[in-house]
């Protein structure tokens, strides 16, 4: 009983990637055949050498039928830009994580241990700003970008980024710092370290689970997100790259899948190596 | 800070008629903007897809993450693996959820009809996503398809917690497996749902992703949701007076969404 509800759950998880892993093995000539079948017949690993930009070789291009795929290789910019795309996403992935967490370090350590005056409504405003979504702060965005010219750069999304994963990143390194134990710092303190001393030397060691935790998800974040780089950006991280292949002239699913293979393994990867961080710091984050 | 002004702003814009180069701000025009929403019937058949959208969403990916989440609480050989394969459509970005699913689900290529052939539950190749029909559902289906991972993730380090002792006296005491799901467990996981609630009518009310990718709002529009047309307002018209206004009525219908889960949800645990 138990298995079979776990087998449904596996399927349900796995088909829809299933399809789209052995679609991107699979030859363009050979997509249509019904029903559609689980395994691809005559596997190649064509599609990902032409959305890598490695030339596919003359004899594997059957005139007639692969003739497309035979000029792909060489001429179609647009679609092995995803290294290239890639790296835009790391780099602007990298910049967010890094000021993000600077940013959210400092809020987040004294939030947690001072009470200033406010102190509570910036805590309370920080949680409500996360519930106010992207889509309605997307036009002022957009004009201040355009006012400061930097729309199309990725500054763009830096700044957009930081400033939306700033509130979770503060939550979740709040409640992280709010479980170190106080002593450790007072014990600091008489040894006569300034407070931000104590923050560098004794805080940042021990909160390092809970910094790596909220950089991961600050980096998915930024990796993941679409709708402010299709606005803001003429395709330069990686999701708009995608969704600008679908409205392609000679639009290819072998193709797509592929791409969307490369594009998901960073994520995955990185989800699955830190995934216990994650998840502590995300039900506890969210717990407030 | 960062996040208030441009709130603000928004807020300001919907009061006017915007010029297209989005510089300045126009011609004051008071609730203008709001009235033509509001005598608009496309507003409102909008609004009223959108909450259906997050509805089906919401219940979705409580539904299959809270059973998932007791399935994976229980001890079982591969249940790690099985845990593990819950991050994976959780890792995976919106934007591509809606591209898996679009071509998965797709009329002519897709594997999801090539299963149903081969269940004879349908007898030829049928088109979900243009089917005005199905196609609301079937973007639904993808965006629980992900979303139910995460709620998963988080109601099962809500169970994990909770003490194994409780349940077997309850046992002892007599209590069938429905009860001590009734009275233990859901007063358990109930701050835990909260939170997940919460974050589903966010990400339901907002999702404009997979929409994107799947149907572009079509057929027809049949799920054009309040975000898609926000987005239309926005870059394809260059209405920012319209396009604001219609992002502050979504603020406010996520506000109370969020309100009305809150509310329904905490009040239970007093009780």
């Amino acid at each position: 009983m138990i298995y079979s509800v776990a087998t449904g759950f596996v399927l349900w998880i796995l088909f829809p990637i299933w399809y789209t892993l052995s679609s991107s093995f699979t030859k363009p000539s050979k997509i249509g055949i019904h029903p559609t079948p689980f395994w691809p017949e005559n596997p190649t690993l064509n599609n990902y050498r032409i959305v890598l930009g490695i030339p596919v070789h003359g004899k594997n291009c059957v005139p007639g039928i692969d003739i497309k795929l035979c000029e792909t290789a060489q001429s179609n910019v647009s679609v092995n830009k995803i290294v290239e795309t890639m790296l835009h996403s790391f780099y602007v992935g990298a910049l967010v994580v890094i000021f993000t967490l600077i940013i959210s370090t400092i809020a987040a350590y004294s939030l947690s241990r001072y009470r200033f005056i406010g102190s509570n409504f910036f805590l309370n405003f920080t949680i409500l700003s996360r519930i106010v979504p992207g889509l309605v702060l997307v036009a002022p965005i957009f004009i201040f970008l355009r006012v400061l010219n930097l729309l199309n750069t990725p500054w763009a999304l830096i700044i957009s980024y930081t400033s939306f994963t700033l509130p979770l990143a503060i939550i979740i390194l709040k409640n992280y710092f709010d479980q170190i134990s106080i002593d450790l710092e007072e014990a600091a303190a008489l040894d006569g370290a300034s407070r931000m001393q104590t923050l560098n030397l004794i805080i940042l060691p021990v909160a390092v689970p809970g910094l790596i935790a909220t950089g991961v998800l600050v980096f998915l974040e930024s990796w993941s997100e679409f709708f402010f780089a299709l606005v803001l950006t003429d395709s330069y991280t990686v999701p708009p790259l995608l969704a600008g292949f679908l409205s392609m002239q000679t639009f290819n699913w072998t193709l797509l899948s592929a791409a969307t293979v490369i594009a998901i393994i960073p994520p995955v990867l990185l989800t699955m190596i830190f995934q216990k961080f994650i998840v502590t710091a995300l039900a506890s984050g969210t717990g407030k | 800070m960062l996040l208030a002004i441009p709130a603000l702003l928004t807020v300001f814009q919907s009061l006017f008629v915007v010029p297209a180069d989005g510089i300045g701000i126009g011609e004051f025009t008071k609730i203008d903007n709001y009235l033509f929403l509001f005598k608009n019937e496309i507003f409102w058949a909008t609004c009223l897809r959108s909450i259906w959208f997050a509805l089906i969403f919401i219940v979705g990916s409580t539904v299959i993450g809270l059973a998932a989440a007791l399935l994976l609480n229980e001890k079982f050989v591969g249940r790690m693996v099985l845990r593990g394969l819950l991050v994976l459509p959780w890792a995976c970005p919106w934007l591509i959820v809606g591209i898996i699913w679009k071509w998965f689900l797709d009329g002519n290529i897709g594997l999801f009809n090539g299963v149903l052939i081969r269940l004879h539950l349908i007898s030829h190749y049928k088109d979900f996503l243009s089917d005005p029909k199905w196609a609301l559902w079937m973007t639904a289906l993808a965006a629980i398809w992900r979303q139910s991972c995460l709620v998963a993730l988080l109601l099962l380090a809500g169970l994990q917690t909770l003490p194994r002792d409780i349940w077997d006296a309850a046992s002892v005491d007599g209590a069938g497996i429905i009860q001590r799901f009734r009275h233990i467990t859901l007063p358990w996981l109930r701050p835990a749902l909260t939170v997940v609630t919460v974050l589903n009518v966010i990400y339901g009310l907002m999702q404009f992703d997979v929409i994107f990718a799947m149907t572009q709002g079509g057929p027809g529009s049949a799920t054009t949701l309040l975000s898609f047309l926000i987005y239309r307002q926005f870059f394809i018209f260059t209405n920012f007076g319209i396009g604001s206004a219609l992002a502050v009525a979504l603020a406010f219908i996520a506000l109370i969404g969020g309100l009305i889960a809150v509310k329904t949800l905490y009040r239970k645990i007093e009780v």
